[in-house]
């Protein structure tokens, strides 16, 4: 491996320990707050709709923890970069954005971990689940965590007020994670508000799950296809509008 | 071999709505050697905003920041490599060590673990920051977390520091402690850009002084270049009010919170002090000062 490469990998890792393992290992109430609406939801869903909804509720729920990472990514990098002026730091230190946003969000995967691991088991003890299919989960929960993680780190770099970022973390989990088809069929939707959540990255993570747990391999596909679009356009516009100089333009 | 700094006709406005704010005016100095350069000035004068854009985090309008002869509008990636900073108000990570300050930004930066971890020894018995080492910066004092912000910085082997008003909301003798280790770079041989408002601290730390005001260069050089630049030696001050006219051909009379200052020379103290009487209130003798020379460039007074 390249020094370049090994250099980025270290500061990865740096952010990771600094956002990730070290607070999670001093402030564990943050995994319990990151846990508790998906298995909140889980608990509603088994309640009302019995072990027939459970594996609905699974497949929201893994999708819900990785969306509720990223909101508590909004909070942590506007914390950085306001409170503790840390992202001047990193940017008159050399540390590029990606590198940047990548070790501040793998940091924050380690909150959600213990959520994915029980929610994948739930799916795995819950249908009959192949490799592929099994690689096809984990993949789109990965494309999910990096394009949801990219959207925070262009909101957190537009946002100046610690205060702002509030509202804007509860609208970012509803309309990407309360209101979109992830705990619910997007059929059950009457047609004009089913365009709109087509329009919904979360829409297309649910949808090759479901594939993915049903065994329809080629719809999964054709899902992850259109998914994988959406986030190459994420990327783009996070490389286009994100404002990693933290002076006021 | 290029100057290590050099300011060239820098200038930003920060527009909100209608309304458009001069922050810098065709600001323009050179250091031509490595030294402590304190930015002297008021809030809101520029210094932050000089800091920012030499620091690669903000775009000027027009105008360049050279650092040993590259610029950091055109080169910003290859200055990211030569410099480091403490920017005004920061704070550390409330749930990390000194320590481990020090040890993850020298990750952070692309270090090994091996010589992250020798850095942070240096920098720790360095600094003297053994005892707390190990607390939480939660539990830090005020002192203690502005070290750990300053031990972070100077962990980087940079050829520039920026320290943005490093010393400011710290008591008087954690001050002196954080002096001693910007003095400590000075040592080093490396450039040092001070931005404060402490006239104190640019007495003390400062190889040369650049005075800022409303976004513009006032004046340049060291302490005595300074006051030299004044035209007076000598101070006196007045607890009273004294008449304008009668002491204005001895010198220059400036008013401050206190009561009244006249900038003289040595020579003529006798001739003032019979002039306006020697029962004319308190009065105090003594050589200018930069605050003196501050007050007179800028007209007015500042924090300290």
């Amino acid at each position: 491996m390249s020094d370049a490469w090994t250099r980025k990998l270290r500061a990865v890792h740096g952010l990771m320990m600094v956002n990730g393992f070290i607070p999670l290992h001093r402030r564990p109430l943050a995994l319990v707050a990151i846990l508790s609406t998906p298995f909140s939801f889980l608990f509603f869903i088994y309640i009302f709709g019995h072990a027939q909804a459970l594996l609905a509720g699974c497949i929201g729920g893994l999708i819900f923890t990785v969306i509720n990472s990223a909101t508590m990514l909004q909070s942590d990098l506007l914390f950085f970069k306001i409170d503790l002026k840390f992202q001047q730091i990193a940017v008159s230190s050399g540390i590029s954005p990606l590198n940047y946003v990548i070790g501040m969000a793998s940091g924050n995967m380690l909150f959600m971990l213990p959520g994915l691991v029980f929610f994948m088991t739930m799916i795995v003890y819950l249908t009959p689940l192949t490799v592929i299919a099994g690689i096809m989960i984990v993949a789109t929960v990965l494309v999910t965590w990096l394009m949801f993680s990219l959207i925070s780190y262009l909101i957190s770099t537009r946002i100046r007020e610690m205060k702002d970022i509030w509202p804007v973390s509860v609208i970012f989990s509803i309309l990407f994670a309360v209101i979109p088809p992830i705990y619910y069929s997007v059929e059950s939707l009457p047609l004009p508000y089913r365009y709109v959540a087509y329009a919904v990255p979360t829409t297309f993570s649910a949808l090759i799950i479901k594939n993915s747990v049903s065994l329809n391999l080629a719809g999964a596909l054709i899902y992850f296809a259109i998914f994988a679009a959406e986030a190459a356009a994420v990327i783009i516009i996070t490389y286009l509008f994100a404002d990693w100089r933290t002076g006021r333009s | 071999m290029p100057d290590p700094i050099v300011v060239s006709e820098l200038s930003k406005s920060y527009v909100n709505g209608s309304r458009s704010t001069v922050a810098l005016d065709s600001f323009s100095f050179r250091g031509n050697r490595n030294m402590i350069l304190s930015l002297l000035g008021r809030n809101g004068s520029g210094k932050t905003t000089f800091a920012k854009i030499a620091t690669t985090q903000l775009m000027p309008d027009s105008g360049d920041v050279y650092l040993n002869g590259t610029s950091v509008i055109d080169e910003p990636e290859e200055i990211r490599a030569t410099i480091s900073l403490v920017p005004q108000e920061g704070r550390p990570f409330g749930h990390l060590t000194p320590r481990e300050h020090v040890y993850y930004y020298q990750r952070m930066i692309g270090e090994t673990r091996e010589k992250a971890s020798t850095i942070t020894e240096m920098i720790i018995e360095e600094l003297d920051i053994e005892s707390f080492q190990n607390t939480q910066c939660v539990n830090l004092s005020g002192g203690q977390k502005q070290t750990t912000m300053l031990a972070m910085a100077l962990s980087k082997d940079a050829e520039t520091y920026f320290l943005d008003e490093p010393t400011i909301g710290l008591d008087v003798i954690t001050r002196k402690r954080v002096w001693e280790v910007i003095e400590r770079i000075r040592r080093e041989r490396k450039m040092v850009i001070l931005t404060t408002h402490y006239l104190d601290e640019a007495s003390v730390l400062s190889d040369e002084i650049c005075i800022v005001s409303h976004g513009r260069l006032v004046s340049q050089g060291t302490l005595n270049d300074l006051r030299s630049r004044l035209g007076h030696d000598t101070r006196i001050r007045f607890s009273t009010r004294v008449d304008e006219k009668i002491v204005s051909s001895m010198g220059t009379l400036v008013d401050d919170e206190k009561g009244q200052i006249l900038l003289t020379e040595s020579g003529n103290v006798e001739e003032v002090l019979k002039t306006v009487g020697y029962m004319n209130g308190r009065i105090e003798i003594g050589p200018v000062g930069l605050d003196d020379v501050f007050v007179s460039m800028v007209g007015e007074d500042i924090d300290e």
